[in-house]
């Protein structure tokens, strides 16, 4: 009896077990085979490892660029040998073109590349800066950061030193993209000129006289930062990115994947017209170009407002075909939205002039651009 | 896993979808968040002429029009021997292949002629050489060979305003406290000049110590502070004739620091009164006084917002000089200067979004700017000595006092622009102190 129903509790376990094994596959053709077919789903698993946290740190490190490229006006010597460090970091970016080196164990690491816990070290390190800055203030060398501040009568997104006297600054700043990393073929026919020298935001002579904090502030955020990477896992380097930490979301994520998608298939099918998107490097090589002349310097506070959207038709050559056209403008005035379109259109046009450096295999993706100006973080400079 | 899996795969689904929505539909987007900021390049052949006479009157004005525009820092002249087209007439199109390879931004092209009456006649064109547009209309401009320098500010008003969408102020005049002489010994006189330093004419004698000058807002008179009577006392001065009045006040009080309001016919003053400073406004017709204040404290260096419905001061009643706003009938008022050090003098922007002040800490004195409600501080200049900021009249630009070291010290007139950039001096053939901007001349 016992024995019985155990041989019939065992015949509707195994019948249980086939129907509910039956019914899940079922449950799962349902769901994902209806939904993808069978080729997506392996690829895209691998694309996972394509936010591992090295990728998410390569891919967030050229935001940062800015700062850490700010560290060489730093005239310490230590500093200044810290910065180069961080800055090769961020070339490393465009480099990452093997998704598949650093697979399985990545998806786990990117919540703790996400992980905020350490950031809110980081964000407390700017009201540290005084005290260090009192102390600098007191060093010598620190002088020699002061009469670069005074004579750059310009402010750039990145601070450069004064060139060599015997190199020539051309008054046409699209010779600046003699020393873009993006440009591979571009100027074959140039002499050697360097970028004119410029400074990353407007120090007041209370500011200078002092030493006093904003002025710095900028770069003792990157400094901290500077030891981290060098002494912890690679890991580790994408906390110091400030800026990135609040994109750690499923966005950041998907802007990881978008991207490894884009330079997969840049590496795979270049050559056919309809190919792959531009690449962020491709992208940020043209904005470069671009920002490099827009000169915001003589708008007004109204104007500074001002955010517009332009839009472009180019050549495949990357020269301009027709006029800059003004889709929107947001924020200002009238008149402010005037001054702050020609400004735009006059990045365009002068560094536009000579052809924007674009991949003409991808011409089909950059035939008509949309380029929005946001002046925000300008106005604070 | 599976749920792992699933939240991977919609990662992945929706990184997807975006990227080939790209591909299919629109154009590239990107964003430009960082610029430059530097001198916009421009380039301003010597206005032609029809004659000789008419030539070199062409050639003075442009030399100002161009001291004008690259003494704001905002615009760098690309010099006439870089130039590689040459304008022979007003009329004929300009060939902006010509000026983009010397990187001219902008082009300023003009015509002076000289009429049967011997007055000026100039005409001039802006030009935005990238776009090969022109920047507005073509203006023409007349007047008397004496004014011919109001003339050139008035071009490069235009110009200015045209490509920044500020507000002018090359035309514009500023009265200030011209000194000769020692320290301990030293002469003052009201004196009178262009914002740039040129055309000082002197309003008073030196046999009296004055002070602080201030203009009304049509720029058509003059308060100042004189020790004539031996107590200082507020006088009104008629800019053009020179003539001039006490106010009204009573003996044994001295009352200074007098500032109109926008309305013109109301000052704001203090008045020292048994020891006790507080703030008072008169009606200059009437000679009607009110008082706006009633603190032991010293209450002094009013300013009025440009509605005219409040007023910035300086009070000690917390114990170090501090800032205050109350309403321009008088009542609570409320601090809104808290950092380190002490501060004083402030004025409120024209344009009424900030207001300038002196601030002395660690044993220097800076001009800054800060927000109406105190926010958003920031110093522009330090120096052993630098105090009484005024504005220009479109709000961008501050004049003040720098005083150097020692019995040799002198006084001279600075300006900087708000952002801190450009702190340059103004020109004068004596010491200067105490400067007021006017408004733009009409």
């Amino acid at each position: 009896m016992t024995s019985a129903a155990a041989e019939a509790g065992g015949a509707v376990n195994t019948g249980q077990i086939i129907s509910g094994a039956g019914h899940a596959g079922l449950i799962a053709w349902a769901v994902f085979g209806g939904t993808f077919n069978a080729d997506p789903l392996p690829f895209e698993v691998t694309e996972v490892t394509a936010i591992s946290a090295e990728e998410y740190a390569a891919l967030t490190a050229p935001q940062s660029r800015p700062e850490a490229v700010a560290n060489i006006d730093t005239p310490e010597a230590p500093e200044a040998g810290d910065a180069p460090t961080l800055s090769s970091e961020a070339d490393s970016a465009p480099a990452q073109a093997e998704p598949e080196a650093t697979p399985q164990t990545e998806p786990d690491a990117v919540p703790e590349a996400v992980a905020p816990v350490p950031e809110p070290e980081i964000a407390e390190t700017p009201p540290e800066p005084p005290a260090p800055q009192e102390d600098v203030a007191v060093l010598a060398p620190e002088i020699s950061a002061r009469p670069q501040a005074r004579e750059a009568p310009r402010v750039a997104p990145e601070p450069m030193a004064p060139p060599e006297p015997d190199v020539r600054i051309d008054e046409v700043e699209r010779q600046e993209s003699a020393p873009d990393p993006q440009a591979e073929t571009r100027q074959p026919d140039e002499e050697a000129t360097a970028p004119e020298e410029a400074t990353t935001e407007i120090v007041t002579e209370a500011e200078k006289a002092e030493q006093a904090a904003p002025s710095r502030s900028l770069r003792p955020r990157s400094r901290p930062a500077a030891p981290a990477p060098s002494e912890d896992a690679p890991t580790q380097t994408a906390q110091p990115e400030q800026p990135a930490a609040p994109q750690t979301d499923d966005s950041a994520v998907a802007d990881a994947l978008a991207e490894a998608l884009g330079q997969a298939g840049a590496t795979g099918t270049s050559g056919t017209p309809q190919g792959p998107p531009l690449t962020a490097g491709e992208k940020d090589g043209l904005r470069v170009a671009v920002q490099r002349c827009w000169n915001v310097g003589s708008l007004s506070s109204d104007a500074l407002r001002t955010t517009v959207v332009v839009a472009v038709s180019l050549n495949r050559d990357g020269t301009l075909s027709g006029d800059v056209r003004q889709l929107s403008a947001q924020g200002g005035s009238g008149d402010a939205a005037r001054q702050a379109f020609e400004a735009a259109r006059r990045a365009i046009l002068r560094c536009g002039a000579g052809g924007f450096d674009l991949p003409p295999e991808k011409y089909d993706h950059w035939r008509e651009i949309e380029m929005s100006f946001n002046p925000e973080s300008m106005r604070i400079k | 896993m599976i749920q792992r899996l699933a939240w991977l795969l919609m990662v992945a689904l929706c990184a997807a979808l975006p990227a080939t929505a790209q591909e299919r539909e629109g154009p590239l987007r990107i964003e430009i968040t960082e610029g430059v900021i530097e001198p916009l390049p421009f380039a301003i052949p010597d206005f032609v002429g029809d004659d000789t006479t008419a030539a070199d009157w062409g050639a003075r004005i442009s030399r100002v029009v161009a001291s004008d525009l690259t003494g704001t820092g905002l615009f760098r002249e690309i010099p006439a021997s870089a130039h590689i087209g040459r304008i022979t007439s007003f009329s004929s199109p300009v060939q902006f292949t010509d000026w983009t390879p010397i990187n001219a931004q902008a082009l300023i092209v003009g015509a002076v002629s000289v009429d049967d009456a011997g007055k000026l006649i100039v005409r001039f064109r802006l030009y935005d050489v990238f776009a090969g547009q022109e920047l507005g209309q073509g203006l023409q401009l007349v007047g008397t060979t004496d004014g011919w320098r109001r003339i050139a500010h008035k071009v490069a008003d235009q110009v200015y305003s045209r490509l920044t969408g500020e507000a002018p102020y090359f035309d514009s005049r500023v009265a200030f406290v011209s000194e000769t002489g020692p320290k301990d010994a030293r002469q003052k006189r009201l004196a009178i000049m262009d914002y740039d330093g040129a055309n000082v004419s002197y309003l008073t004698d030196n046999s009296s110590i004055v002070l602080a000058p201030r203009f009304s807002p049509s720029g058509d008179r003059v308060l100042y502070t004189s020790y004539e009577s031996g107590f200082p006392r507020i006088y009104v001065l008629d800019v053009a004739t020179a003539g001039r009045r006490v106010l009204e006040s009573n003996d044994g009080t001295m009352s200074f620091a007098p500032r109109f309001a926008p309305d013109g016919r109301t000052i704001v003053y203090s008045l020292t009164q048994g020891g006790n400073t507080d703030l008072y406004t008169m009606d200059i017709g009437t000679g009607q006084a009110q008082r706006l204040t009633t603190a032991p404290s010293i209450e002094t260096a009013p300013s009025y917002s440009p509605d005219g419905s409040r007023i910035v001061f300086e009070s000690d009643r917390s114990g170090t000089p501090q800032l205050y706003i109350m309403p321009a009938g008088g009542g609570e008022a409320q601090r809104i200067s808290f950092g380190q050090g002490r501060y004083g003098t402030p004025v409120w922007s024209p344009r009424g979004d900030l207001i300038a002040f002196t601030k002395q800490s660690k044993g220097r004195f800076h001009i800054g700017v800060m927000r109406t409600d105190g926010s958003e501080e920031r110093l522009l200049t330090a120096s052993f000595l630098d105090e009484g900021p005024t504005w220009a009249p479109n709000g961008r630009v501050i004049m003040f006092t720098r005083e150097t070291q020692g019995a040799q010290g002198r006084a001279s007139l600075y300006s900087v622009d708000i952002t801190g950039r450009n702190l340059k001096q103004v020109p004068t053939d004596t010491g200067a102190s105490d400067p007021s901007w006017s408004p733009l001349q009409k």
